[in-house]
């Protein structure tokens, strides 16, 4: 009996390491400024990411042209002036989380992402706060987090009537399912 | 025995298990790779931004659109000539005399096809245009031009006329764009003329002709471009003998975040194209050239949407 329960971690261990790899390719990016004239905010949901749940690996890409405006005009400024999109066609994010939970436990675990957040082409290391939940094998993450327009070289010229802020918020949400090969 | 029996092929099976770990390792592919294989693909054949800032350059309009639900407000404006004996300081070169205001709008339809409506003193021409956008320019260059095509009609609501369809002129054109360079973008444009009553209406002077429009784009700061437009009509009445001259335009234009201002300067006195390729008559040669500008600023009427967080 007892051979047989250990025959059986054996197999889950086996098991897991097929479905060590996780992806999400529609997570979604709010990207919120307040300024002083209309409050700015832009949403997509077209960001790719892949989780490697043994070590933490984790990392986002967000075609920045995905990323739709309410006024069509803020969203042809933000990609021609701001973001230069032509130029750097995608924001990514590429880290680890540190202490990556056990996923084969259900729960809300508070995570440490450290890594390198590249946008405008500008790569800046951080450390984000996110959480990880787990449900019924079902990974889902969330984060909040601040990005200055000055760290990634985004400069906001003064000509332009509707400020936009310097600082960001940018909200990630993404739901994970296993790769399969 | 039977104990140890079962140990080993216990411990047989867990590097079984790690044979098939690394195997399935093998064959995953790394974090990095998928990713890059899962984000790939996603920019084909995205279009290209702004080839131009605005709908008109200084005489011509451009490949780009109205997007839907946006209302574009022109005005347009041609002061009087800055050198010649009407010009000079007395009339502060020009600008005390105003030779043809255009009042404009321009609706997307959608973001392929646009409406615009407008208004010009010379002549009191009233038109009316539809515009397509028929091909984009790509990134990857699947489409290496962008084209758009315009088709309008113009009546002339008073002066004496014969009858009520002399009043009437059309204009169609088929405008191509490319963006060379972040900065450099250049568009040539067949136009075709037909007035029902030439203009001027003079012996000889045909109703339809074709035209030539070339301009071109230098972005030289983000927020600033210089342009110069050139307008030739292919006619045997519209040339230098008889009088005629090229529309020929130099200009800088200024972005500011939902205004497109343009200071320029034109031989040109009219401001719509149909009365431009028609009858242009003022020379940058004699000093008849003049200040103008177009402010272009952009409503826009999508509802707020409902936010999703």
């Amino acid at each position: 009996m007892k051979y047989l329960s250990m025959l059986l971690l054996a197999w889950l261990t086996a098991f897991q390491a097929g479905q060590d790899i996780y992806i999400c390719k529609n997570a979604k990016i709010n990207l919120y400024s307040s300024a002083p004239i209309e409050d700015i905010e832009a949403n997509s949901s077209q960001a790719v990411s892949v989780y490697k749940a043994s070590t933490g690996e984790l990392s986002f890409s967000l075609p920045i042209r995905s990323l739709h405006f309410e006024k069509s005009l803020m969203e042809e400024h933000f990609n021609e002036n701001y973001m230069e999109s032509d130029k750097y066609p995608k924001a990514s994010f590429k880290g680890m989380v540190l202490s990556p939970p056990d996923i084969s436990k259900d729960g809300t675990y508070p995570v440490n992402v450290t890594g390198d957040l590249e946008v405008h082409g500008v790569k800046q290391a951080r450390t984000i706060k996110g959480e990880i939940k787990v449900n019924g094998g079902v990974i889902s993450m969330t984060s909040e987090f601040i990005v200055k327009c000055a760290d990634h070289k985004i400069d906001i010229p003064q000509i332009v009537f509707h400020h936009i802020a310097e600082n960001i918020r940018i909200r990630v949400a993404a739901t994970y399912a296993p790769y399969k090969n | 025995m039977k104990k140890s029996i079962i140990l080993i092929a216990l411990l047989a099976l867990c590097i079984g298990v790690k044979a098939q770990k690394t195997d399935t390792a093998k064959k995953e592919p790394s974090a990095d790779s998928l990713m890059n294989s899962l984000s790939a693909g996603d920019d084909k054949h995205a279009y290209i931004l702004s080839a131009f800032k605005a709908t008109r350059l200084i005489f011509s309009p451009t490949t780009e659109m109205v997007r839907k639900k946006n209302l574009n407000f022109l005005v347009i404006h041609r002061f009087g000539d800055i050198a010649t004996g009407p010009g000079g300081a007395r009339t502060l070169f020009g600008l005390d005399a105003v030779n043809d205001v255009y009042i404009g709008f321009e609706y997307g339809v959608s973001d392929n096809f646009n409406i615009n409506f407008g208004r010009s003193t010379i002549g009191q021409l009233v038109e009316l245009q539809l515009k397509y956008a028929l091909l984009h320019q790509t990134n990857d260059n699947s489409s290496p031009l962008g084209i758009a095509l315009m088709g309008g009609t113009g009546v002339r609501p008073y002066g004496n006329f014969a009858s009520f369809s002399d009043r009437l002129s059309y204009i169609a054109q088929a405008v191509f764009s490319r963006k060379f360079t972040q900065a450099l973008s250049l568009e040539v444009s067949p136009v075709f003329v037909s007035d029902n009553q030439p203009i001027p209406n003079e012996a000889g002077n045909e109703n339809s002709f074709f035209s030539l429009t070339a301009a071109g784009r230098l972005k030289v700061t983000k927020h600033m471009s210089i342009l110069v437009d050139w307008e030739h009509p292919f006619s045997s009445y519209r040339t230098g003998t008889n009088g005629f001259q090229d529309p020929l335009g130099f200009g800088a234009e200024f972005e500011t975040g939902g205004h497109v201002f343009t200071l320029n300067f034109t031989n040109a006195r009219a401001v719509s194209q149909i009365n431009s390729l028609s009858n242009s008559q003022a020379s940058w040669g004699r000093g008849e050239y003049r200040f103008g500008f177009t402010i272009s600023r952009m409503f826009d009427f999508n509802r707020k949407k409902e936010k999703k967080w």
